[in-house]
């Protein structure tokens, strides 16, 4: 019933109102012309309500003549009608039209470049090198193909390993896996020596190939061999064999730093005073709207972009920037020694740590302050590490 | 008279019924529709509100509370209150309302 209910509307229909003595026999008439009446209510003793659909209506006037009736319309229902209303108004539909087309137009084209996964690539450089290839904002995007677009990334960047190229509405996303750079090894086959990584004392040497030149608890400078490749026959009258030389030099290094103790900080505040840039961005051209000058020394610059876009994927190339700007003001603050001194220790553990390789073993830490000449405190820490320091290096070569 | 006035319609009924007889096991033997072959109209009931008739003739009387509605086994006499046609075709009718009587008026 819902079905026909919505089929009607669809269709359009009216709700009239019959005046007259016989509307028995209009209503006979009716079905006899194959004009069909639903919802047919009594009102009084000579009129009734009915529906009767738009085509059917235009074939009562015959009927209606012949019965001696007379014929309000009471209400007309159905999309017909609404579309009817919205005929007259030529600039509302060729609106609707040009709306269809522009937005059509406007989605059919990469509007962002998102390039996600890299850690030591910077992102300029292979949105870049995307652009090299045709992928960048405000290229057609059907134009670009991903599986195409992925290969010439591969050869283009050596140090990516996996590039997916996903099409998403008005995006490109590209994701990228770095390769892991292997080792610059000597081959087997060529002969080479040991040396030290760095500086150390050589807690254990153990050679496969080659001979050993340091012992145990020698301190060896940084490029010092320490398994030679060059092995001395036992006949002194043959030349030396070359070999390529292979083994474990595990030493003991340190790492020192050193920061000092500060027991004024200077902080950064906001003052609480901030000005609003607006700028627009259509197609990637940028226009300012009422840039004034900055009316602050010393300042915070915070970017804030909102992109028009349907959903995640489907951005269009409208965009607002605010820029906003924080006026700073550079506050002098004391701090307890113990502080300082603990702040300074932190700071000083922290640089270290980035210089120690990840498979070395950390056997000892130390600290302490140390009072310079010009009466400067200073943390120092100092690591002591058994890491493995040899290198090979190719005989000859360097 | 009574008995001789009372023989001659019951001859005459006879006679009908079985011309109706012959048309009836026809559709019988032929399991076709009854209404069809009979001309007779088919009702259909929900409760006491709605009702179809299929297969009428023609509508004689609508009022809010009397529908007399023709067909081929006679007229049709709906009573009730707050009676409506929901729709009407050339084969069914629809009636809503609240239907306390149907009677056959030959």
């Amino acid at each position: 019933m819902l079905l026909l209910r919505l089929w009607n509307y669809i269709r359009g229909y009216v709700i009239i109102v019959v005046e007259g003595y016989f509307l028995e026999k209009f209503i006979n008439i009716c079905m006899h012309r194959q004009v069909f009446l639903w919802d047919v209510r009594k009102r009084n003793d000579c009129s009734m309500a009915l529906k009767v659909s738009i085509k059917g209506f235009k074939l009562l006037r015959p009927i209606v003549r012949k019965t001696n009736c007379r014929v309000n319309i009471i209400k007309k229902v159905g999309f017909p009608f609404i579309l009817n209303r919205y005929r007259r108004r030529k600039t509302f539909i060729a609106g609707a039209f040009i709306f269809v087309i522009l937005f059509y137009l406007l989605t059919s084209f990469v509007w962002v470049v998102d390039v996600t996964g890299n850690k030591n690539l910077e992102t300029r450089f292979i949105l870049d090198t995307l652009a090299q290839i045709g992928v960048r904002p405000g290229v057609l995007k059907y134009a670009v193909d991903a599986d195409r677009t992925a290969n010439e990334l591969m050869l283009k960047i050596k140090e990516i390993g996996w590039v997916g190229v996903v099409v998403k509405g008005t995006k490109v996303k590209v994701e990228v896996v770095e390769r892991v750079q292997p080792p610059e090894l000597v081959h087997k086959d060529v002969p080479c020596d040991i040396v030290a990584g760095k500086d150390g004392v050589v807690k254990s040497i153990v050679a496969k190939t080659g001979q050993e030149m340091v012992h145990e608890g020698e301190t060896v400078t940084k490029g010092q061999v320490l398994i030679s490749g060059t092995v001395k026959s036992k006949n002194e009258q043959l030349p030396p064999r070359l070999v390529h030389a292979d083994g474990v030099v595990k030493a003991r290094t340190w790492y020192e730093k050193e920061c000092p103790v500060n027991e004024t900080i200077y902080e950064k505040e906001r003052t609480g005073r901030e000005k609003e840039q607006y700028s627009l961005v259509l197609f990637m051209k940028e226009i300012g709207l009422f840039h004034g000058s900055i009316p602050f020394k010393d300042y915070e610059k915070v970017e804030i972009r909102k992109r028009v876009s349907l959903e995640e994927d489907l951005t269009l190339p409208f965009e607002l920037v605010i820029y906003k700007y924080y006026e700073n003001i550079v506050r002098e603050r004391k701090i307890d020694v113990e502080e300082a001194k603990k702040t300074a220790l932190d700071e000083a553990y922290k640089e270290v740590m980035k210089e120690i390789p990840a498979e070395a073993e950390i056997v000892k830490k130390d600290s302490n302050f140390k009072q310079k000449e010009n009466g400067e405190t200073v943390a120092s820490v100092t690591l002591e590490c058994i890491e493995n320091i040899g290198i090979a290096n190719e005989i000859g070569g360097q | 008279m009574p008995a001789k006035g009372s023989r001659v319609p019951r001859r005459k009924k006879a006679e009908k019924g079985k011309k109706v007889n012959i048309k009836e096991k026809v559709s019988e033997v032929l399991d076709l529709p009854k209404e069809i072959v009979l001309n007779i109209p088919k009702l259909t009931m929900v409760g006491n509100s709605s009702l179809i008739i299929e297969n009428y003739k023609g509508v004689m009387e609508y009022e809010s509370t009397r529908i007399r509605v023709n067909t081929g086994s006679g007229i049709i006499r709906i009573e009730g209150g707050r009676l409506t046609i929901k729709g009407i075709t050339s084969e069914n009718i629809f009636i809503d309302g609240d239907i306390s009587s149907i009677e056959f008026i030959k």
